[in-house]
């Protein structure tokens, strides 16, 4: 344990201080300028792409949990809770519920391959599980999905 | 290295390691509480409103006060369209009269408010490099946190109380 966190300070203290030599001037605000260029640099493979995916989604639920919860203060009142509602069964936010559910089904099977790849699978078989959680969230997204925007997207199509 | 830029117990401190476990903890609670929580409110099951009955609902609404009528009215509260399930106020309160069931939603608020907060945390973390400033964000996530635990739980407890 201690060799290990001993190691990782030292790769961290490589990477800060490249990060600072790098930055130069911007030494006092070295984050947002360097993420664009050292971001800008990479090539973006499987698990970069998990990691991103990861930390964009986790923002967005994050974000969306709060408004979700100041929305509830309206089961106080009946009338104030089917007015919000009704908000949120417009076609534009039905849309945005599947896109919910996407990110929730991502983050959840990208969360448990990182919880499987700790515990049981060695690094050559990441990418392999990457593409799995791929292939799981749109599953579960059509799957869920198609039933909440039948009624006005596909429906109306039908003879 | 300046000081005010050294890391702080990477891979070693306990409150990392807390962290990490909780976001294990939490992470496999969500996923079957987010399952369950889907099910209930967001596919077509007895727990919404079919199209027919949320019509009748909307007739019972409108004669019970000037506030449901002149919403429905103006199309605030709309009806559903043809095979459209809806959430509605009585059917939400019908299920939360069981006690399990708002200790199953009391648990999932916390569940998602812990873990989303330990990650922005630690987003917020990679990002914030003057530690002061790190623990200044760290303190603004759990008050948020703080408030909206006791905002959620205290609309979940009183529903149906008016």
């Amino acid at each position: 344990m201690l060799a290990v966190s001993g190691f990782a300070h030292q790769v961290y203290r490589i990477g800060m201080q490249q990060n600072i030599e790098r930055s130069g001037p911007s030494r006092d605000n070295p984050s947002f300028r360097t993420f664009l260029s050292t971001a800008s640099s990479y090539k973006v493979r499987a698990g970069m792409a998990a990691w991103l995916l990861h930390r964009l989604t986790g923002l967005a639920l994050v974000f969306y949990l709060a408004i979700h919860i100041m929305g509830l203060r309206s089961l106080s009142d009946p009338a104030a809770f089917e007015i919000y509602i009704t908000v949120y069964r417009s076609p534009l936010f039905k849309v945005a519920e599947v896109m919910l559910l996407g990110a929730v089904a991502f983050h959840a099977f990208n969360g448990l391959r990182i919880l499987v790849q700790d515990m049981f699978f060695r690094s050559e078989r990441q990418r392999t599980l990457f593409y799995i959680v791929l292939a799981l969230t749109v599953i579960v997204t059509l799957a869920g999905g198609v039933p909440v925007i039948f009624p006005y997207f596909i429906a109306p199509l039908l003879p | 290295m300046n000081s005010q830029y050294d890391v702080h117990g990477v891979g070693s401190s306990r409150s990392e390691v807390f962290g990490w476990l909780m976001q294990r903890i939490t992470g496999i609670g969500l996923v079957l509480f987010l399952m369950l929580h889907f099910w209930v409110q967001h596919m077509p099951t007895g727990f919404l409103a079919t199209a027919a009955e949320y019509s009748e609902i909307l007739k019972g609404l409108g004669e019970k006060g000037p506030e449901f009528a002149g919403a429905i009215a103006e199309g605030k509260i709309r009806e559903a369209l043809p095979g459209e399930h809806v959430i509605t106020y009585s059917k939400v309160l019908e299920r939360l009269q069981a006690p399990l069931w708002k200790m199953i939603d009391i648990m999932l608020l916390f569940f998602a408010l812990l873990h989303g907060m330990l990650g922005l945390a630690k987003v917020l973390g990679d990002y914030i490099q003057r530690s002061s400033l790190r623990k200044a964000a760290v303190i603004c996530c759990w008050a948020v946190t703080l408030f909206l635990a006791v905002q959620g739980t205290v609309s979940v407890m009183t529903v149906g109380m008016n």
